[in-house]
């Protein structure tokens, strides 16, 4: 049976700083089982300007079992998988303590963001990627933020097709946009420059 | 909008890394699935555990035995141990074992001192120690713990501390104690709660435990607490027992029983008596600090797991 009552008081608590803090959390219907936390990409980083959604189920023994998180926003990041957004965070698993809330541990998605652990990885693509090629890491994850975490930025398809019928080849403008992380402008200097 | 397919002329190792991950494994790989596993290892673990039959194996306490069990554990083992056996039976007649989760500790104390309550009906200490569980309220607080996080699993021990005064409509009876103790949704708040204090005491007096947990762990108080205390199944070391000990003003004896050499006058079992520091027992009655120093919870360490004693009625103190 989920403690009702506690996750009720969670919300109120995790809400009512939400935009200082960056972090939100809202029911999925009326289940007290089945929330979406939303964390914000922290600035100085590939993240920043993303909002990212998270999927949270509450297992009947919350708060003596972590809540089961995953991305729903897709990401780039070594220790988020890009294929499901299963996450690899010690307090999701057997770090976790009725101490930690959901406000806790969306905090610590945030940090995760931050600080990226690539000596644990959760897909070892994008950690190798992290570790031996940084630049290239950086640039991608950008690009996946300005795709998936900016709801109401332009989709990545528009830019390309306005940077093709701009007479750039189709490759070279997917190529380019990712390297600039997405910005539009950006890519169309570097486009006719380089 | 596939930007996978773009990465995939670039990303040839994607393909190979993860040659089973297609698109049904979303829903499937969970952190959950991992815990699950987890579980299942230690469950594993656990009916290795010799001498502790199937049906026992997930009790959270076993009923009180004779002391005389531990020899026959022991038959064919160290005789060392053997020995300290015999002298531990001179001074303790029974042993209530627990489950060994790593939250042995807390519970050992936890069933401890609710029994030494429901018995002695002693309720000057439990005004005592209610004084002290409002200390460590502010205490978390103060540290900035939100009160929902707490409150729930001290309400719960103070409800037991409670029904364990007897002429209440509330009061329990010993086999009640028993059962109860052994409900997990008891028994798990009642540690957690125990581990709230312990967590508490232990970064409020952060300088004082430095040290210590330097020298077990190499972290910082922070990350020592977080890690070592507050998650449920982490198992206490002395730094967990000073904390608890000194936070809620009780004297608790452990007898070790391990394998550490006698002197030539013969075989003798090492204890500690941790005792709460005077500055930090709260409410110190007008009989003053004396009253506290004689431990009432006596519990058996063997490496890595902390069981109940029970001393000889009328024989001598250990």
């Amino acid at each position: 049976m989920v403690d009702c009552a506690r996750i009720q008081k969670e919300l109120v608590d995790c809400n009512k700083d939400k935009g200082i803090s960056g972090i939100s959390v809202t029911l999925d219907g009326d289940e007290f089982t089945h929330l979406t936390g939303t964390i914000t990409g922290p600035v100085g980083t590939p993240y920043e300007g993303g909002i990212f959604q998270i999927d949270i189920q509450m297992p009947g023994e919350y708060p003596f079992e972590p809540p089961k998180m995953r991305f729903l926003t897709k990401v780039w990041h070594p220790n988020i998988s890009s294929q499901n957004g299963a996450i690899c965070l010690d307090i999701l698993k057997d770090q976790w303590s009725p101490a930690l809330t959901l406000k806790t541990a969306l905090l610590s998605l945030q940090a995760l963001l931050s600080a990226p652990e690539p000596g644990d990885p959760q897909d070892a693509v994008v950690a190798q990627q992290y570790l031996r090629d940084y630049p290239t890491f950086a640039g991608t994850a950008r690009y996946w933020t300005e795709t998936f975490a900016k709801r109401s930025s332009m989709g990545i398809e528009e830019k390309v097709q306005k940077l093709v019928e701009m007479g750039f080849p189709d490759v070279l403008v997917r190529k380019t946009l990712e390297i600039v992380g997405g910005d539009e402008n950006m890519a169309l200097e570097k486009l006719c420059t380089g | 909008m596939q930007p996978e397919e773009k990465l995939a002329g670039e990303e040839v190792e994607y393909q190979t890394c993860d040659p089973g991950f297609t698109t049904t494994d979303w829903a499937t790989f969970r952190d959950d699935d991992i815990m699950q596993q987890h579980n299942a290892i230690q469950a594993e673990e656990a009916v290795k555990k010799p001498y502790v039959s199937d049906k026992e194996r997930n009790i959270i306490f076993l009923m009180q035995e004779p002391l005389s069990v531990l020899s026959e554990e022991y038959q064919s083992g160290s005789p060392i141990l053997l020995e300290k056996i015999q002298v531990l039976s001179e001074s303790y007649a029974a042993i209530r074992r627990t489950r060994g989760d790593g939250n042995c500790f807390f519970r050992s104390f936890m069933f401890s001192y609710l029994e030494h309550i429901l018995e002695s009906q002693d309720k000057a200490e439990v005004d005592r120690i209610t004084a002290n569980i409002e200390q460590c309220k502010k205490t978390l607080q103060s540290l900035g713990y939100a009160d929902f996080t707490f409150e729930d699993f001290f309400a719960l021990f103070l409800e037991q501390l409670e029904n364990v005064l007897q002429g209440n409509e509330s009061s329990i009876s010993h086999e009640d104690l028993v059962q109860r103790s052994r409900d997990q949704s008891v028994s798990d708040y009642v540690v957690m709660f125990f581990r709230f204090v312990t967590s508490g005491e232990i970064r409020r007096r952060s300088e004082f435990f430095e040290p210590f947990i330097l020298g077990l762990s190499n972290t910082t108080v922070e990350q020592f607490c977080k890690t070592s205390v507050e998650p449920m199944g982490e198992e206490s070391d002395h730094v967990h027992i000073i904390a608890l000990s000194d936070a809620l003003g009780v004297p608790i004896r452990v007898m070790y029983l391990d394998r550490s050499s006698c002197d030539a006058e013969g075989v003798s079992v090492n204890h500690h008596d941790f005792i709460p520091t005077v500055g930090d027992v709260q409410n110190t009655t007008s009989k003053g600090v004396s009253d506290f120093v004689k431990p009432f919870i006596t519990l058996l360490y063997r490496p890595g797991h902390y069981d109940i004693l029970y001393p000889k009625q009328s024989g001598k103190q250990y």
